[in-house]
């Protein structure tokens, strides 16, 4: 049978997902990192068993704490991943081994590979950053004080962006990075700027052309950013609203039920990136033309991580039920799905551009 | 498209408005209705083909791609099946006709009304049964005698404690305010309108063209004003509580509507948008907007799914489920 345009992954972790990632090299090994204490690495081509399900699980990785973030090193066979007890683990995939890159003094909120720079960034509520050396494990790494907790990070070719409670945005050169951890001395950002977006920031992605990034927030809303500070590239910024729906409420008014946009992904070619919130939804965007270029049918639950696989026909979209405001017990216990999108030959490029 | 240019179309027009079973966009003539469709609702996500139907989408899917078509894009959660054939206006069931239909003309009743409301014209054929506002004229001597009472009542407000007098709008009172004075930054909440902002609609007025002159007010009950809803009271002002209890005395449905106004009065003046003179033709003629501005008001209604400090991953982390103690990792 052929595949069809998506598909479940078989044997989804157990709990909440905290991250989805694609390898770096082969389109098809994903790895994701989940609440229920594991990192799971999955073939996603494999054929299952069941007619809607496909890819099998390669391994698991446990940890002694809930894994908050996860993502490949330089090769298909080496990842990082980062969790709520405090530590950042170098994860061999091929035999399982876990080697302990540094400890924060809070739980580790996210990790990043700079492959470019070859190195392993990690943010902690501790509010500090550590700059680690991924091959020389024994070196320690830098630690960069913040002046608020990081939520989210991404990386692009030659930038670090690293969003914070108060809306404060931090913007570090890699390759500052780089010298300072060999001189061990502590960087100052290259930008610091404060978030377009007035609430507390959600998911940030860098563009692979590194000409800036987006940032979504808690509050239905994204803005996309560029690293130029010249006033016409400032200009150029932009934010809109998004992942909200209008409901009746009984008494006949209209309500905008906003949602948070969880996850951000960009296209590694086409400029292009997806969005994923809390209303179960995704919508794919034209960053150049601001323009919405499609939005996928509902998914059972809201979505919480999402991936482009490295050669941009995978989008992997990680669903699992949100987290909402005065949420006594949470469980994201058989709710929670991989849903790997195939993406046709037109599906992600811009209007205009199509072959 | 020429011929006659009205501006509001009657029911009929609308009603006679082909649209789209799909997404209930309506449009200007059945070519654009078809060609939405294609390109909404029947163009294969695969290589972009435009079919004419559902059906042929689904038979082209399955053909070409061998793939499966389960729903309509883009369509109403309601209408994504593929048991109806559509093509333009043809095939959509009876039923949903009759809703739509419904649903058209309630909202240009209410459309229309909410244009009465707004530009404040009686509805045609109505004006004779309203009594047209016969505004019982002021002469310049009460005018004035009403600011000096208005004065005399400040200065008293004055000296009983120095009070906070900046809620009270400036009537009559055109030095009483500096424009863009903001008083109380608590009351506007929403985080994206700078109160200067918020009622930017208002510099000219379209709604109330001829303004009524300030003599047609009835006489307000002086300045002191019920303690606008959603404006935290202020104790350290005299005479506040007596006006609670006169909000009270107006009864539940008066009160927060005049509170309402007051609001408003407040955010003009604060915004510096209008002359304060004008905000009492803006009273005047208030009686004939507050369906309108409620309806602003709901439209402002929004309920956050997520809303707090933290983000949702700390607060995960806390609950014992996924706790993790260090110490006991450590040991």
């Amino acid at each position: 049978m052929a595949p069809s345009a998506q598909f479940e992954l078989a044997q989804p972790p157990n709990d909440a997902i905290s991250a989805i990632v694609f390898a770096p090299e082969s389109s098809s090994r994903l790895l994701v990192s989940s609440w229920d204490k594991n990192v799971y690495l999955y073939d996603t081509q494999t054929t299952g068993q069941d007619e809607n399900q496909q890819g099998s699980l390669i391994r698991t990785i446990e940890h002694r704490a809930p894994v908050l973030d996860v993502c490949f090193g330089a090769n298909d066979d080496e990842a990082f991943s980062a969790g709520i007890d405090w530590q950042v683990l170098k994860i061999d995939l091929a035999s399982g081994e876990q080697t302990v890159l540094s400890k924060h003094a809070a739980p580790v909120r996210r990790v990043i590979y700079s492959r470019e720079h070859s190195l392993v960034v990690s943010a902690s509520w501790d509010s500090t950053l550590h700059v680690h050396n991924p091959t020389d494990t024994t070196q320690a790494p830098l630690e960069i004080p913040l002046p608020g907790k990081p939520h989210a990070m991404a990386a692009s070719p030659s930038k670090l962006i690293v969003a914070m409670t108060s809306r404060l945005v931090h913007i570090y050169d890699l390759s500052a990075l780089a010298s300072g951890l060999a001189s061990q001395t502590v960087p100052s950002p290259w930008q610091q700027r404060e978030s377009s977006l007035k609430f507390l920031t959600r998911a940030v992605a860098a563009m692979p052309s590194d000409a800036g990034y987006a940032t979504s927030s808690i509050e239905g809303r994204v803005a996309v950013e560029f690293f130029d500070a010249s006033a016409e590239s400032q200009a150029r910024k932009y934010a809109f609203k998004c992942h909200r729906q209008n409901q009746p409420s009984p008494d006949g008014a209209p309500t905008d039920v906003v949602y948070p946009v969880n996850a951000l992904a960009f296209h590694p070619a086409y400029g292009t990136f997806a969005s994923g919130g809390g209303d179960a939804t995704v919508a794919l965007w034209d960053a150049d033309a601001k323009r919405r270029m499609k939005v996928y049918q509902k998914f059972p639950d809201s979505v919480a991580a999402l991936a482009f696989s490295a050669d941009g026909r995978y989008l992997a979209v990680a669903v699992c039920p949100g987290f909402e405001t005065g949420m006594e017990d949470y469980s994201g216990e058989g709710r929670t799905k991989i849903l790997l999108r195939v993406l046709g030959e037109n599906e992600a490029l811009p209007k205009g551009k199509a072959k | 498209m020429g011929g006659k240019k009205r501006k509001h179309p009657d029911v009929e027009e609308l009603l006679n408005r082909p649209w789209c079973y799909y997404c209930e966009r309506d449009f200007e003539d059945l070519k654009l209705l078809i060609s939405h469709q294609k390109a909404k609702h029947f163009k294969c996500d695969r290589c972009g083909r435009r079919l004419n139907t559902a059906g042929g989408l689904s038979v082209h899917m399955n053909q070409v791609h061998k793939e499966s078509l389960s729903s309509v894009e883009n369509a109403l959660p309601n209408r994504q099946g593929l048991d109806v054939e559509i093509f333009g206006m043809e095939g959509i069931p009876e039923d949903i006709v009759q809703q739509h239909n419904q649903r058209i003309i309630q909202n240009f009743y209410q459309a229309q009304a909410e244009r009465y409301a707004a530009t404040g014209n009686p509805p045609p054929g109505q004006s004779d049964k309203r009594p047209a506002k016969k505004i019982k004229a002021e002469t310049p001597d009460e005018i004035k005698k009403r600011l000096a009472e208005h004065r005399a009542r400040l200065a008293g407000q004055k000296n009983a404690g120095g009070g906070n007098a900046t809620h009270t709008p400036p009537q009559g009172l055109p030095d009483g305010h500096s424009p863009g004075q903001s008083a109380s930054p608590g009351a506007f909440n929403s985080p994206f309108h700078p109160p200067g902002a918020q009622y930017s609609g208002y510099p000219n007025q379209p709604q109330y063209p001829h303004a009524y002159p300030p003599s047609n007010l009835p006489s307000r009950p002086g300045s002191n004003v019920p303690v606008a809803s959603g404006l935290p009271p202020r104790p350290g002002q005299p005479g506040w509580a007596a006006n609670a209890s006169t909000a009270e005395e107006l009864g539940p449905g008066a009160a927060p509507q005049q509170g309402d106004d007051i609001d408003q009065l407040i955010r003009m003046a604060e915004a510096g948008i209008r002359p304060p003179k004008k905000s009492e033709a803006h009273t005047a003629t208030e009686e004939a907007s507050p369906e309108k501005k409620s309806k602003k008001e709901k439209d402002k209604n929004v309920q956050m799914i997520y809303e707090d400090e933290l983000s949702p991953e700390e607060r995960m982390a806390m609950m014992p489920r996924y706790a993790f103690a260090p110490e006991a990792a450590a040991a």
